[in-house]
């Protein structure tokens, strides 16, 4: 799986690409945790080509929203698909986050 | 603007120029201070606010009357720190803080509220003269409600500073209007001892298990959360894969529940105990499959209310309606209720003939 962060003025978005199953979230952990220094801020995980994720995405995506909420900052899921959104909704998640 | 100063009053204004940093750092200390006290005593305040006289105002000041000032030090308000309440029982406990942080010149500080005749004009706030440490000017401290701010500004705008100047035919009205917002500011402290009162007797009562005589509201329903009445559920479907129970705030279905029409925490009682088997079907057969560890604390009301939608006739409609409350309105909440009404169609909750005797 890729991550591509761009860090704009007001915003940094991360584009997944790929399958994020558990040895892909643990593979690039690092790199997304790294962004609660950001979670002062916006950040946008746009999943327009994220095709799957796990449990232990779905905790990444956790802990970004935990140091948002903590930072004042909001963490904001951009054209995630139909199946992602599923698992947002079977695990009680979908309303956690602010979903564009 | 050009200022007439006199030799005296020139040197008043040198002396002030020459202690200006040290009246910037005293004030920001004297600021830092009591925010710190007041925030520390969770006493939330509209602002606290302190500004250093500028050095056009003070020349404006000892134009007018400076003969009144033998020096700097008796003018008492180069330094000047606001507090700006929203209740009016919050004054004297701002006050009281003040009394503890400061030395207080009880000769020059005034409460204006007890200074009030029975017609006299104006809405005024305490101005305490303060010092501290060895700092050898005074400051003055003015404490105030929203209200009484709100009446300063706007009958400072006026252009009249007293009653005694205010045209007659005038007077009336901002007596009246005076009255009103002291009126108000009483009120509004009232309003919130009587809440206050109703949050103990609302938490007596769900502790108390009289759950039908509480009426569903959002403070009754943060108090029943105190009960966590969804763990059981939470856990009999964490249990499927073993999975970890995340906590997040189901504040947001406080609204659902008003909408499935429960009018007291007696009825989400109901619905729970009712609906919990048909919900655990509902979770099991979505997360059965799959190799999902973790959930939220809220999935045991999600699927709690997504059973009742469907045991009640609500179908997909009901269900989108739901999750546009939840997530906001978007076209995959039609989609995605579609696919839940129609797993939850197939379940054996469904189909069981007996009527549950849920609201």
């Amino acid at each position: 799986m890729e991550v591509n962060i761009t860090k704009q003025s007001k915003e940094v978005v991360v584009c997944l690409i790929g399958r994020m199953d558990t040895p892909a979230a643990q593979e690039v952990a690092p790199q997304l945790e790294a962004l609660e220094e950001d979670a002062r801020g916006t950040i946008v995980l746009d999943c327009k080509d994220l095709t799957y994720i796990s449990s232990s995405g779905l905790r990444i995506f956790l802990t970004l929203r935990k140091a948002a909420a903590e930072k004042g900052g909001k963490i904001i899921v951009r054209s995630i698909n139909d199946e992602i959104r599923s698992v947002f909704m079977m695990t009680g998640f979908l309303n956690l986050f602010e979903i564009e | 603007m050009e200022r007439h100063l006199d030799a005296h009053c020139q040197a008043i204004l040198q002396e002030f120029q020459d202690h200006l940093p040290q009246f910037e750092k005293e004030a920001a200390e004297a600021y830092e201070k009591l925010k710190r006290t007041l925030d520390d005593a969770g006493l939330r305040v509209a602002a606290i606010e302190y500004r250093i006289k500028t050095e056009d105002s003070l020349a404006g000041k000892l134009e007018l009357k400076g003969s009144k000032y033998k020096s700097l030090a008796d003018i008492t308000d180069i330094i000047g720190l606001r507090v700006i309440t929203f209740y009016i029982d919050d004054v004297d406990k701002v006050s009281s803080a003040v009394d503890r942080l400061f030395t207080i010149d009880w000769t020059n500080t005034i409460d204006k509220r007890k200074l009030h005749e029975i017609d006299s004009f104006g809405y005024m706030s305490l101005h305490y003269i303060c010092s501290q440490g060895d700092f050898s000017y005074r400051f003055e401290i003015q404490i105030r409600t929203v209200l009484q701010h709100a009446w300063a500004n706007i009958s400072h705008d006026t252009g009249y500073k007293s009653g005694v100047e205010v045209p007659k035919e005038y007077l009336r009205n901002l007596n009246r209007l005076a009255g009103m917002l002291e009126l108000a500011d009483e009120q509004f402290s009232s309003i919130r001892s009587e809440l206050a009162d109703y949050k103990r007797r609302v938490k007596a009562l769900v502790a108390s298990g009289n759950l039908d005589d509480v009426p569903l509201d959002g403070d009754s329903y943060r108090s029943f959360l105190d009960l966590k009445p969804f763990d059981a559920l939470n856990r009999r479907i964490a249990a499927v894969n073993q999975a970890e129970i995340q906590e997040v705030s189901l504040i947001p279905y406080f609204e659902i529940f008003k909408w499935l029409g429960m009018e007291s925490l007696g009825d989400i009682s109901r619905l729970i105990k009712d609906y919990s088997d048909a919900a655990f079907q509902f979770a099991c057969y979505q997360i059965g499959l799959t190799d999902l560890d973790i959930i939220s604390s809220s999935l045991g009301p999600q699927d709690l209310c997504i059973a009742y939608i469907m045991k009640n006739g609500g179908g997909k409609a009901g269900i989108r309606f739901m999750l546009d409350s939840l997530s906001g309105p978007s076209q995959s909440n039609e989609m995605m209720a579609g696919m839940m009404a129609e797993q939850a169609a197939d379940l054996p909750f469904m189909n069981q003939k007996e009527s549950t005797d849920g609201k």
